[in-house]
């Protein structure tokens, strides 16, 4: 592999790739993201590769290990294209019939496709699912067609391209001003207009300048980032290599968790063979531009996501927040300006660079422009990462791309922006998502962790999961955060073991006022949002707890237990069956009956029960 | 220069500045935990918080830590600034119960019991000690752990070499968390106070004794941290009159002189290395030098009479005399110190005197020296009138009595009997000794010693050295007592006089002034003469 030493080079190149690669060759594309290789991907790999070598195959088909198509719920996910047949819960014993049938034949197998759940039809295409159909994925759409170990793949797909325009037909303000025309704002969860960012620290006053990819995502539930760089790393750089063009920095560093081993792995990959055409490191394309990128692992706090703290961290000391009356802009990384963006708001670089500003300026709302990737999570049917445009409503994703809530079960609220966002009732489900309106309702876009409630779900022991979690991951230096979190974690503990006494309430709402405008960092600025919200929103669940030692969703073990409804038993013994403690008894079809001695309250009798006669009292 | 309201009123302050400088000189008070002078604002304990209006929105800042900006507006005391503080300041209460400074602050706020569970911690996680430390080139300690978990502690919370035992983070402590002994491989000592005899500590930057001339203090370069590791330099942001200067070297001054008058004092005998009196092992054996300082009001008693080892007020006291004088068993003095005798009179008397409980003083002594005129008479009076009890004796041991820190002094009389008694501490009547340098002094000035090390001097001329021109006044020519001292200084000062009274005035240097001139019939002229 040579270094590419021009713009002429690489657009050789890219045509050769591009013929290399006929749209209408056969491709079985495998998702081996995160998701679906907990699900088996690795299985389905070897029994794809043994049949294909079986059938003689070899050569006439590609097989091609991509990163997440986002729709997690359904891995491993194999698609065969050209015609883009989708399989959904693919098992290493369905190979030998998908290569027979639809490899060798063309032939849809209809039962391994994909039946969604409201209509019950099946479906063969992945275009046609309604979990995709609503979805504008822009930044997430190449992910399921290229290899990420393979930068020709994305070369293919006109990936650099955006590189090499700013490189050599636009100057560093015009690439600064074309990103503050798309109106992109900060993915991370701050919503900062980037553009702005990065003209201010152009300016800034400082010899060295750096460029920083915040992967760091901590947030319960999200993986966003993740997919994104081990699907796609290459967008992401290429993100960062304009950005970095347009601030004028020649060092770059990508921030990511150590937990994320797949993350870490291709993102090396990327660099390297970035580097390897010289799309990175000295002299880029010949343009005279050097930038180089270094991987710098996280050890796992949350905190560290926080600019200041990362950029501490970065430096090789403890990673806390310090203020922020200086910006990281002027003063961030070793002193120097520093200009950090989230995973997602890099790969949208590329995009704006390629499709202009106007274009991008098109998708969204008012404030918000473009998509916004979220990772839509809990009791919602389609689980998996889903990218829409913004402005688009919480009932459109919940109930058109997440297929609602399963098991005729009621939607109680959806909390938004991972721990230290908050929770958004029914009433709101027509809010279009933004960032302004989100924050007007009392959560945050946070980096885009969406969490499905429905009926079974409490929202005092809600607030109490995530105050949990913040009370360890708070960095600990200053009182507010803290302590208050710490006391907040004891009081919601309280009340979720029925220890809940009259003025909790008011104490939760002064303690989080407090720790929202004397906290340090955002954190602590945002920590209460959880428990402000369900005060807010579902004050009488508290109150249930407090006054009447009553949790209407069943979950606070302390404050409630499970009655058989006789009228509606009629006595089909599943539910004792099932019962690890013997705690159900009763003759078969007479009414049954719960030991509440024995009960320790495990839900299985009550998730068992078809006919509803469990209750909770 | 940055103008901005603060409580509505007009101020300015230096760009860079913070608030919370500007309102401490404006006179406006802002709480503070974790803020020191001397250290870089953390941002840590908040309450320091304060709203500010920047023309946009209103925001709740740190003071210590948020820059001075043209046109902003700061309020200090705003009810939700109020509101905060003092659920902060509840929230540390329920974390320290037991802290007695955070109960007195919160009391201040008016909280008696915290609404919230209560933990029994003792540290408040203001990191001024981990600052401080780091602030000395240290760094032995930090804050580890995060969230609910933090705390200050040690790498691996093992005791660390790195920690030097300067104390530092203990002296800003404002709880009495930090134990100096959870931290440090090394032994935790006071610098011991040369003036006091050792009896206390002293800090590196000291007044060497009240009457020292001049009288500023001085940096001790052997325990100062800056001269050990770079860092610290406190010091030279407290001094409002910027006076300290590190880089400060050592002079050596040369002098043209006529004659020299040698007047280094003398060496008080260390009874460290002898057995018999064990003034190593045992607390409440002391120096009569060490006495001296418990006696003073100056001392670290503050003329208290109490024993060193649990400031107990003593019911008896000894006097042992001839340590290391008339001993030339267990050194090398076989003189007598002249002196020993009538101090030790003088501090069982003063002892007495200054003792709350009716005081049994004994001396046991060799022989009664008391030279001097009427000086016997003293000694009359202390035996007879005063009640100090003269015991001619030589002591054999002296053993503890359990662990009371009492004393047992074994001995025989005048008779050869040998005999015991319990005394609350012993004081030893040391000897003087000719300085520790006499020697290396003598050889570069080419004078004579006699036997013992002291300037050799004849009858008749008692500050005449062997060499011309130089005069020797005081214990190094002797041991003597001040009277003698302040006599022979006057002596050696004369006779040095005497020797160069040819050569007076032959290097005086007139002063010339310029010429005279004739003003008259010039105009009058305004002359402005700056003196400096």
């Amino acid at each position: 592999m040579s270094k590419l030493q021009s713009q002429k080079n690489y657009e050789v190149l890219r045509e050769q790739f591009k013929k290399e690669r006929d749209p209408e060759r056969l491709v079985v594309s495998l998702c081996a993201g995160s998701g679906c290789g907990a699900s088996g991907t690795k299985e389905v790999m070897k029994a794809l590769e043994k049949e294909v070598l079986k059938n003689g195959l070899k050569g006439k088909v590609e097989i091609k290990a991509t990163g997440c198509h986002g729709f997690c719920e359904q891995g491993p996910i194999v698609v065969i294209y050209p015609e883009g047949i989708f399989y959904p819960k693919v098992k290493p014993e369905d190979i030998p019939e998908i290569v027979a049938k639809t490899i060798v034949n063309g032939e849809v197998i209809e039962n391994k496709l994909y039946k969604d759940p409201l209509s019950k039809k099946r479906i063969s295409k992945g275009k046609d699912i309604p979990f995709y159909r609503q979805q504008l994925r822009i930044v997430f759409g190449n992910n399921g067609l290229i290899d990420p170990n393979n930068i020709d793949d994305y070369i293919s797909m006109d990936g650099y391209s955006a590189l090499v325009k700013a490189l050599f037909t636009m100057s560093p303000e015009e690439v600064i001003s074309a990103i503050k025309e798309s109106g992109l704002r900060g993915r991370g969860g701050g919503g900062f207009p980037t553009g702005i960012k990065w003209e201010t620290c152009r300016k800034a006053h400082g010899d060295i300048r750096y460029v920083m990819c915040n992967a760091d995502e901590g947030d319960p539930g999200a993986y966003m980032d993740r997919s994104l760089l081990e699907g796609n790393s290459h967008s992401v750089l290429e993100g960062m290599i304009i950005g970095a063009y347009a601030i004028g920095s020649n060092q770059g560093f990508v921030y990511v968790r150590n937990e994320y081993p797949l993350a870490v792995k291709n993102l090396g990959i990327g660099i390297k063979q970035a580097e390897e055409y010289g799309l990175l490191g000295k002299n880029i394309l010949g343009s005279g531009f050097d930038f180089t990128v270094k991987i710098s692992r996280g050890g796992g706090a949350f905190v560290c996501g926080e600019s200041t703290a990362l950029m501490r961290s970065l430096e090789g000391k403890v990673g806390r927040p310090r203020a922020k009356y200086v910006h990281t802009v002027d003063k961030g990384y070793r002193e120097s300006p520093s200009a950090l963006n989230n995973v997602e708001t890099w790969a949208n670089v590329p995009i704006i660079i390629n499709n202009g500003p106007e274009w991008y300026a098109s998708l969204g709302t008012e404030k918000s422009k473009g998509t916004k990737v979220f990772s839509l999570v809990g009791k919602v049917r389609n689980t998996g990462l889903v990218e829409v445009p913004m402005g688009t409503s919480l009932r459109t994703i919940i109930y058109d791309i997440g297929g609602g809530i399963p098991k005729k079960k009621k939607f109680k609220a959806v909390q938004t922006g991972g721990p230290s966002g908050g929770c958004i009732p029914e009433d709101f489900l027509d809010l279009p998502v933004d960032y302004e309106r989100l924050a007007e309702v009392g959560s945050i876009m946070g980096s885009g962790g969406m969490i499905v409630m429905d009926q079974d779900n409490c929202m005092v022991d809600l607030a109490r999961y995530f105050v949990d979690f913040l009370k360890n991951e708070s960095c600990g230096q200053c009182t507010p955060c803290r302590e208050g979190i710490t006391q907040m974690s004891e009081i919601l503990t309280d009340i979720c073991e029925g220890n809940g006494k009259e003025g909790d309430i008011e104490l939760l709402e002064e303690l989080a006022t407090m720790i929202k405008r004397f906290s340090l960092c955002g954190l602590g600025k945002t920590a209460p949002n959880s428990v402000l919200t369900t005060i807010l929103y579902f004050r009488e669940e508290y109150e249930a707890h407090i006054r009447d030692k009553k949790c209407p969703a069943g979950v606070c073990k302390a404050l409630f237990h499970y009655e058989v409804d006789e009228e509606l038993c009629n006595g089909c013994h599943l539910c004792a069956l099932k019962c690890p403690q013997e705690a159900v008894t009763g003759e078969k079809k007479e009414p049954h009956h719960i030991d509440q001695d024995k009960c320790i309250k495990c839900s299985i009798c009550y998730e068992a029960c078809k006919f509803d006669a469990i209750l909770i009292k | 220069m940055i103008t901005f309201k603060l409580n509505g009123k007009e101020v300015r302050g230096e760009e860079g500045e913070y608030i919370l400088q500007v309102a401490e000189r404006c006179g406006v008070e802002i709480p503070t935990l974790c803020y020191h002078k001397a250290l870089g604002p953390a941002g840590m304990c908040r309450l320091c918080t304060v709203e500010v209006f920047d023309g946009r929105k209103t925001d709740f800042v740190t003071a210590c830590n948020y820059p001075i900006r043209e046109g902003m507006e700061v309020r200090t005391k705003t009810d939700a600034v109020l509101e905060g503080r003092k659920l902060i300041v509840e929230l540390l209460l329920a974390r320290c119960p037991n802290v007695p400074m955070v109960k007195k602050l919160a009391a201040t706020y008016g909280i008696n019991k915290p609404r919230f569970k209560k933990r029994d911690e003792d540290c408040i996680l203001c990191g001024l000690c981990v600052r401080i430390c780091e602030r000395m080139g240290n760094s032995a300690i930090s804050l580890i752990g995060r969230g609910v978990d933090m705390k200050v502690d040690t790498p691996f919370h093992l005791q660390t070499d790195l920690c030097m035992a300067c104390g530092a983070c203990a002296s800003v402590c404002p709880t009495g968390h930090i134990k100096l002994k959870d931290i440090t491989k090394h032994a935790i000592q006071p610098i011991p106070s040369e003036y006091d005899m050792g009896l206390i500590g002293r800090k590196p930057i000291y007044i060497p004794y009240p009457q020292a001339i001049p009288k500023v203090p001085a940096i001790d370069r052997t325990v100062c941290m800056h001269f050990k590791t770079g860092g610290c330099k406190i010091c030279t942001e407290f001094c409002s009159a910027q006076a300290i200067d590190h880089a400060q070297e050592d002079e050596t001054v040369e002098l043209n002189v006529g004659s020299i008058i040698l007047a280094p004092g003398f060496e008080p005998y260390d009874p460290s290395g002898d057995v018999t009196y064990q003034y190593s092992r045992f607390p409440n054996v002391v120096t009569s030098m060490e006495f001296e300082r418990i006696l003073s009001a100056s001392g670290p008693y503050e003329a208290h009479l109490v024993r060193p080892s649990d400031e107990k007020e003593p019911g008896k006291i000894a006097w042992l005399q001839c340590v290391g004088s008339r001993n030339i068993n267990t050194c090398d003095q076989g003189y007598c110190s002249a002196v020993c005798c009538m101090y030790a009179i003088k501090e069982a008397v003063i002892a007495k005197e200054h003792s709350a409980l009716p005081l049994d003083t004994a001396i046991f002594f060799m022989d009664m020296r008391t030279y001097g005129k009427d000086f016997e008479k003293y000694y009359n009076r202390a035996k007879d009138e005063i009640g100090v009890r003269f015991i001619r004796s030589r002591i054999h041991t002296i053993e503890p009595v359990g662990n009371t820190g009492d004393l047992k002094l074994v001995y025989v009389t005048e008779g050869g009997e040998k005999k015991e008694e319990v005394f609350d501490m012993v004081v030893l009547s040391i000897g003087l000794m000719p300085p520790a340098d006499a020697k290396d002094l003598a050889g570069r000035l080419d004078i004579e010693l006699d036997r013992h090390h002291f300037a050799a001097t004849r009858c008749l001329s008692p500050v005449e050295t062997s060499k011309p021109g130089i005069y020797v006044c005081g214990a190094f020519q002797g041991p003597k007592d001040i009277p003698g001292t302040v006599m022979e200084a006057s002596a050696a000062a004369n006779t040095a006089m005497g020797l160069l009274a040819p050569v007076r005035n032959s290097l005086v240097k007139k002063k010339e002034y310029p010429v005279e001139k004739e003003i008259v019939g010039e105009e009058p002229r305004i002359g402005v003469f700056v003196c400096h």
